[in-house]
């Protein structure tokens, strides 16, 4: 015990005088979600600014003018057509809608009269969400001028306990991310120690090879429990991402998540000499399991063919694991078989890491 | 007797490192293993304190055997290895005290800090030190569980001349108290002064063992004579010098050994003389011999070549 608690001080204090492994740590995964939470929150709350030029000067027009102003992601910024074009075309308005000047006479005999919508096509998303606004605005505008009664209405219910927005999704898929650079990256240290023959100064005392392979895992899982709850605290008090689950499954989830992937990582690094040869192993691992495993794109966006591979990566299960745990988002597994998925790869990558370790 | 190695063999693929090396040394004694880079010191050392395994052969350090106690033994043994590296960023204090942690008994750090001169710097980080400093930094690891036995591999490789006899007189401190030290060093001037007794191991095996005193002794009743010329006497014209037993020629260097100091002595000058290079001598003088010329005389060669 002495030596293990002895050794795990000793890697803590190391850590916390390396500037550049606090600043990949934790800096890093924050930097993430700051970034990745003002790209997806600002979608949420975004309004589009909509030009409008109102030739009508009778009240219809001014009803009109009013239902759009009414619309939450619309700002209505009303002035010259042509002005106002211009505008459209340099992306300072993302549409400008043009009432005719005769709609209230057009109306008043009956003939259908046309409200103009001019957009760029090329800004797909902005085209994309604010066409089907308008014209449901102006079916209702419609409806309230024929004064036909409402028979159908769309109620819109969601299936989730609370409204999951990108970001509820995104803190969870960056918890796994984090979980498996520290996992991962964990195996480098062995291989440098091993290389710069501190493992051998090492095993010139009595100290045995297990507790000090124990003691870095559990100097991992200790960092891999401070930065989740550096990611949890920054989602929640920035975000506003609730964390809903259970705590004690959810640490049990990040404990589970780092040592499969520390196990990972020293069976991948086992045969590799130096730590530049080890580097790209574990780069040729990470890279791919993050863009496969479906942790920040949701799994429909993924090609059939790469399903399989998605299935197989123990990360899809871990950021699976831990959508369902902190957000309750709709599992793709059940939790029980997410964490045994995790358990069988940490299982085998230890037995084969312990049988292909090279220690000298 | 504390340890007894017995017809030890290490191979590397077709390279024979250790071929069958055997000697005993005693509690109390310093013992110097002394020989060339490759002579398979450090591999020798290696297997005696448990970090290599030998293809053959019997090691038992304090009584107990190596091969099958390797941990039992190494509470007991201070281990200084060579070219050593650690942790980076901890302090002098921090890693004796990490290292202390590893032994069922261990020294205050105090103690050693004070024993390797490195109370100074003992809040300093092991990545700000000097060569010197972690030179002296991995003796006080080495001594840090008050070790019986003190295996030191090239304590003072690298150092200044002022950090080695610093070093030196840490290493007659140990003997003073008792201890036992295992030193290899390849420097002869550091076996001849620290030593009890040497080993001088050239391609594996011993060629020689005893005293530094006695092994000069039984190789030498005659002095060297040292000069330097360019270009040199060739060996036919050097041997023909009278009192002479050996000449060793290295560049314009010129050692003779002789037994009949002044005879060989108007030779050389008449030699010159008659040459035409008195000018080209230089540095010529008489000197006691020295564990280096028993090396060379043994095997021909200078021991840092």
């Amino acid at each position: 015990m002495k030596p293990f608690l002895k050794l795990l001080i000793a890697d803590l204090k190391q850590f916390f005088r390396d500037r550049t492994a606090l600043f990949f740590t934790f800096a890093f995964p924050i930097f993430f979600i700051f970034i990745f939470g003002w790209v997806f929150s600002g979608a949420g709350d975004m309004s589009y600014k909509i030009g409008l030029t109102n030739n009508d000067e009778t009240s219809v027009g001014d009803s009109i003018s009013q239902m759009l102003h009414q619309i939450p992601i619309f700002e209505i910024i009303e002035g010259e057509q042509d002005a106002q074009m211009e505008e459209l075309e340099q992306g300072d308005l993302k549409a400008v809608i043009v009432v005719p000047a005769d709609i209230a006479s057009s109306i008043g005999s009956g003939e259908p009269s046309e409200i103009t919508v001019y957009y760029d096509p090329t800004q797909t998303t902005s085209a994309q969400i604010i066409i089907p606004v308008l014209r449901q605005a102006v079916d209702e505008i419609n409806r309230q001028l024929t004064q036909q009664p409402l028979l159908l209405r769309l109620s819109e219910e969601s299936i989730q306990v609370h409204d999951l927005r990108d970001i509820d999704y995104l803190v969870p898929g960056i918890l796994a991310m984090s979980v498996l650079f520290l996992g991962l990256f964990g195996s480098l240290t062995l291989v440098e120690r091993r290389e710069k023959k501190i493992l051998k100064r090492f095993g010139a005392t009595p100290l045995r090879r297990s507790t000090m392979v124990f003691s870095q895992v559990v100097y991992r899982m200790i960092l891999a429990l401070v930065q989740t709850l550096i990611i949890i605290a920054i989602a929640y008090f920035v975000f506003g991402v609730q964390m809903v689950g259970n705590w004690f499954v959810l640490l049990g989830v990040v404990l589970l998540g780092t040592l499969t992937f520390i196990a990972i990582g020293y069976f991948a690094v086992s045969r590799a000499r130096t730590t530049e040869g080890a580097m790209p192993i574990i780069q040729l691992i990470q890279f791919p399991m993050l863009f496969l495993s479906g942790i920040f794109f949701p799994v429909d966006l993924m090609p059939d063919f790469m399903r399989p591979v998605m299935d197989a990566l123990p990360l899809t299960y871990l950021g699976d694991a831990f959508r369902q745990v902190m957000v309750e988002a709709t599992p793709l597994y059940p939790l029980w078989i997410d964490i045994a998925v995790l358990g069988g790869w940490l299982v085998v990558s230890m037995i084969l890491a312990i049988k292909l370790f090279r220690w000298e | 007797m504390v340890i007894d190695v017995d017809n030890l063999v290490k191979k590397y693929g077709s390279i024979i490192a250790v071929d069958g090396i055997g000697f005993r040394v005693d509690s109390g004694e310093a013992f110097g293993m002394l020989g060339p880079n490759g002579a398979g010191k450090t591999t020798t050392v290696e297997i005696i304190e448990g970090l290599r395994t030998a293809d053959s052969g019997q090691v038992s350090v304090l009584g107990m055997d190596v091969a099958r106690v390797p941990a039992k033994i190494k509470q007991r043994i201070g281990i200084q290895l060579q070219a050593p590296s650690l942790l980076p960023l901890v302090s002098v204090e921090e890693i004796l005290q990490l290292f202390g942690g590893f032994y069922e008994r261990s020294l205050p750090v105090d103690d050693v800090l004070e024993m390797l001169s490195l109370q100074d710097s003992r809040k300093v980080l092991v990545k700000n030190l000097s060569g010197g400093q972690q030179q002296r930094l991995s003796v006080a690891m080495a001594l840090i569980n008050d070790p019986d036995i003190a295996f030191l591999d090239e304590p003072t490789t690298g150092l200044d001349p002022q950090a080695r006899r610093g070093l030196w007189s840490v290493i007659e401190n140990m003997r003073g108290k008792g201890k036992t030290i295992f030193l290899t060093t390849h420097y002869m001037e550091e076996a001849e002064r620290l030593c009890d007794r040497v080993a001088i191991i050239d391609h594996g095996q011993i060629i020689a063992m005893n005293s530094p005193r006695e092994l000069i002794n039984e190789y030498f009743n005659e002095s060297a004579i040292q000069f330097e010329m360019e270009p040199p006497p060739s060996e036919v014209i050097l041997k023909s010098f009278p009192g002479t037993t050996q000449v060793i020629v290295s560049g314009s260097e010129v050692i003779i050994y002789s037994d009949n100091i002044p005879a060989t002595m108007s030779a050389i000058l008449k030699y010159a003389e008659k040459t035409g290079l008195t000018e080209q001598l230089k540095d010529l003088y008489v000197r006691e011999p020295t564990l280096e010329d028993v090396f060379l005389k043994l095997t021909g060669r200078k021991i840092r070549e």
